[in-house]
């Protein structure tokens, strides 16, 4: 009640927004003087793109060539697409684009949708200490590195003398090698990702159900609407555009399946299944000083990233929503 | 809060005072004819490998600076991430005017080293009496091409062999193991027969780690007569050691001990550290790794497993004949190169400087000053030149991170009086006697060069898979002939043709 209307604020930032776009187009090269303040505070993270994030990308140009530090780019042969063939030719390709792309998949399927129910089940939470309380506990994880939480993954789950087996050993059952077998290591990467990411996936969430018109909420309640169908038909479809983006970002991001921790899951005998495009660069990259190949590997790993994007955004258009360009 | 103001006070004062020589040092020098003053203090920066947690404090370098008369400033890499961390600063040209390079198997270092980034020494080494005496075979393993790039480290050849608990031994009324049989009976024993005495059934044999080099299985290997990596026969064909009778049998021991349960279950997957816990709690009583570290191990047992004893052995065989011992020798003996290149040190003036520094480096003085650190601080030393290390988390600290900087690890007078540290040296040194050698490590290979780690990754999984029957005979085939396709034929013939030039 508080916040009396949103919606009407936020209409009238779009119509001043509005004017001063047409005000821009009339009085040309004035706009920027006249709104040199705003330009200015564009400008730390102008700066910030162009040095870190688009200047880097000349240094693509090494992956069609072989690259010797000591020759510079300017005079380390150039080989053409000998390292992108060299990736599509070599056996692990194809286990290296399953594993990711199944892993990827994983993420979006179970882990995505997760924070929502989380947060939804929060909202429905009326005691607010009890609410704070749940909320500081489950955010705790995110702060722990991989390192740590592997480690206490090895502590629970080792053959020798850990928890789970022990616990297993003394049901009568047979000791499962969850750190060695392949069948295992996908659940346990997802295990890990939801204990660790799930409490602070929520924030985003439960900021955007807070900004909920409550009269709508009032109006259901008046029509006999439960909690869930309030859920259902207030709550869920007032956060839609929310969900959407998000969903679209992630896509995005979630080629980036964690190096460090897939690194530190990574052992002889679960290969075939945790290898994946970080780890082989990595590897292949860092370690055997293969620079350039490393690159290519890291390139194609771009482009597969934007095509997902892409088609995401496509899709979200097509049902209506606004996509994220 | 008072000390440190002090000290800081000292070293800007000792700032002051090096800058002021180091400018009337280079007054006096003539750059362009090579010509040196030995007397002047050289200013050093030193890319070195960190193998402790954390750097050493500045104590053993104050007195490690006045003795070789220079001011040093160390970057520390750790171990574990040595090859990415020298690979980048290889590829940023962000290098040191000495750099320590200890991988040159990796392709990157290599191309490195045959590009011309560093300084060739092998000319002036005579001009300094410690590195003149570097032994000529030394010289030709550690070079690349016929070429010296730096100071070689002298390591002991092979540090390789057997940690067992004499306590248990004796306790189950059963002698040192002479045969792998034996060793075998041995495990047994330890899993099955309540060493400890506590009446649960909670000790295995074998603790081991994630590891097929430095860890059990390739010291087990030497001891079936497997070669080190590569075998070459007679009219010059190279063989790998995973397609020799020796590696198989080495797997199939591994296998019977994992089946058995004579090692811990969750070898493949366990960290060094993990390891000596294990054995330092008394979980188990065979380490197979470097001698030296049953001095580690008894430390670490103080107050967990008072009763430990030790014992190590070295002379293990598959037959028991005495005239098939043998054991691998790590990169042939050759622990790396002290580098120096051209981008930080500018002209021979400056070479030669930094080469009379890692001279006095070899000094017995800097040797024990970086071994045991400061003689009434860290250590004492009898009349037979016995050091006893005095103040053990002092040396840690301040001490122990040198290690590594030692050009040269063995053949000085003074020793450790510790017995089974001693016992390790010897045994260390009578290794060497059947040690074997590497006689790829020396040759050229385009495809190991750019794919070697890659393809070596299928044959260290299938040999973990092998172990622990995931697969059998036929799947190892099988793992071989997808390398043969994916590179390793060409490795082959490239070794080949590459040991062929060297034999004309």
């Amino acid at each position: 009640m508080k916040m009396s209307n949103p919606m009407k604020v936020s209409d009238a930032a779009a119509l001043k927004l509005e004017g001063t776009k047409k005000a821009t187009k009339r009085r040309g090269q004035y706009g920027i003087l006249r709104n040199k303040f705003l330009y200015l505070m564009i400008l730390p993270g102008f700066i910030y793109f162009v040095i870190f994030k688009y200047l880097p990308m000349g240094g693509l140009i090494i992956s069609f060539q072989d690259y010797q530090p000591y020759l510079g780019i300017a005079d380390s042969p150039w080989v053409g697409l000998k390292h992108f063939i060299r990736l599509f030719t070599e056996p692990t390709f194809f286990m290296l684009l399953s594993n990711t792309l199944i892993l990827f998949a994983l993420n979006i399927v179970i882990f995505f949708p997760l924070p929502i129910i989380l947060a939804l089940m929060l909202n429905e939470v009326r005691h607010r200490y009890f609410k704070n309380a749940i909320q500081t506990i489950i955010y705790i994880p995110h702060f722990m590195s991989w390192v740590i939480i592997v480690s206490i993954t090895y502590v629970f789950l080792t053959v020798d003398g850990g928890v789970i087996n022990e616990m297993l050993a003394a049901m009568g059952f047979q000791k499962i090698s969850f750190l060695t077998s392949p069948e295992w290591l996908r659940t346990m990467y997802m295990a890990q990702i939801i204990w660790k990411e799930l409490g602070w996936s929520t924030i985003i969430y439960l900021a955007a159900i807070t900004v909920v018109d409550t009269q709508l909420y009032e109006a259901a309640e008046m029509d006999g609407a439960g909690r869930l169908r309030k859920t259902w038909h207030v709550t869920l479809p007032a956060i839609r555009p929310v969900i959407i983006t998000l969903l679209i970002l992630k896509i995005g991001t979630t080629l980036d399946l964690g190096f460090e921790h897939m690194y530190l899951l990574l052992n002889s005998l679960n290969r075939e299944v945790a290898e994946i495009f970080d780890t082989y660069i990595y590897t292949a990259g860092l370690k055997n000083g293969q620079l350039s190949f490393s690159t290519a590997v890291g390139l194609f790993k771009g482009l597969v990233g934007l095509i997902l994007i892409m088609m995401a955004n496509k899709l979200a258009k097509k049902f209506g929503e606004d996509g994220v360009y | 809060m008072k000390k440190s103001q002090i000290i800081a006070m000292k070293k800007v004062a000792a700032v002051v005072v090096s800058s002021a020589l180091i400018l009337t040092a280079c007054g006096g020098e003539n750059a362009s004819s090579g010509v040196y003053d030995a007397n002047s203090k050289a200013e050093i920066s030193w890319l070195n490998i960190l193998h402790t947690a954390s750097p050493p404090t500045d104590t053993v370098l104050n007195k490690l600076e006045e003795k070789t008369n220079s001011d040093i400033t160390f970057s520390w890499i750790p171990d574990a991430s040595k090859e990415e961390r020298i690979n980048t600063a290889l590829a940023s040209d962000s290098l040191s005017d000495i750099v320590t390079l200890t991988l040159l198997d990796n392709s990157s270092v290599r191309n490195a080293l045959k590009s011309g980034m560093f300084w060739e020494v092998e000319p002036y080494l005579k001009d300094y009496p410690n590195l003149a005496k570097i032994p000529p075979e030394t010289i030709k393993s550690a070079s690349i091409g016929g070429k010296l790039y730096g100071v070689p480290f002298q390591k002991d050849l092979a540090r390789n062999g057997v940690t067992i608990r004499k306590d248990w031994l004796d306790k189950l009324g059963l002698e040192v193991p002479k045969t792998t049989d034996e060793l075998m009976a041995v495990a047994k024993a330890f899993t099955e027969q309540d060493p400890d005495g506590n009446g649960a059934n909670d000790t295995t044999g074998f603790v081991d780690r994630n590891d097929l080099v430095y860890g059990a299985f390739k010291t087990l290997s030497s001891y079936f007569g497997t070669p080190n990596n590569w075998q070459v026969s007679e009219d010059g064909k190279m063989t790998p050691e995973f397609m020799t009778e020796g590696y198989m049998k080495t797997m199939n021991y591994m296998k019977d001990l994992y089946d058995k349960g004579y090692i811990n279950k969750d070898f493949a997957v366990t960290a060094k550290t993990d390891q000596q816990q294990k054995f330092a709690q008394g979980k188990a009583g065979i380490y197979v790794g470097a001698l030296f570290d049953s001095k580690n191990l008894l430390n670490m047992s103080k107050g967990v497993q008072d009763d430990m004893e030790l014992v190590m052995a070295n002379d293990i065989t598959s037959t028991g004949n005495e005239s098939d011992r043998a054991i691998w020798a790590a990169n042939n003996g050759i622990g790396g190169l002290l580098s120096f290149p051209r981008s930080e040190v500018k002209d021979e003036a400056e070479l030669k400087r930094i080469l009379k520094f890692v001279n006095d480096l070899l000094d017995e003085d800097s040797f024990a000053l970086m071994t045991y650190g400061i003689e009434g601080t860290h250590y004492k030393v009898d009349d037979k030149d016995a050091a006893t290390i005095t103040n053990t988390d002092l040396w840690q600290q301040e001490v122990q991170p040198f290690a590594s900087s030692r050009p040269k690890e063995s053949g000085y007078n003074i020793h450790d009086a510790d017995p089974l540290k001693q016992m390790a040296d010897k045994m260390i040194a009578d290794n060497a006697n059947y040690a074997v050698l590497n006689p790829a490590y020396a040759l050229e290979s385009e495809t190991y060069n750019t794919q070697g780690s890659e393809l070596q990754k299928m044959i260290v999984d299938a040999t973990y898979k092998y172990i622990l029957g995931e697969i059998d005979e036929n799947g190892f085939n099988q793992a071989i002939e997808s390398w043969k396709s994916a590179g390793g034929s060409s490795i082959i013939s490239e070794y080949e043709a590459s040991y062929k030039a060297t034999q004309s």
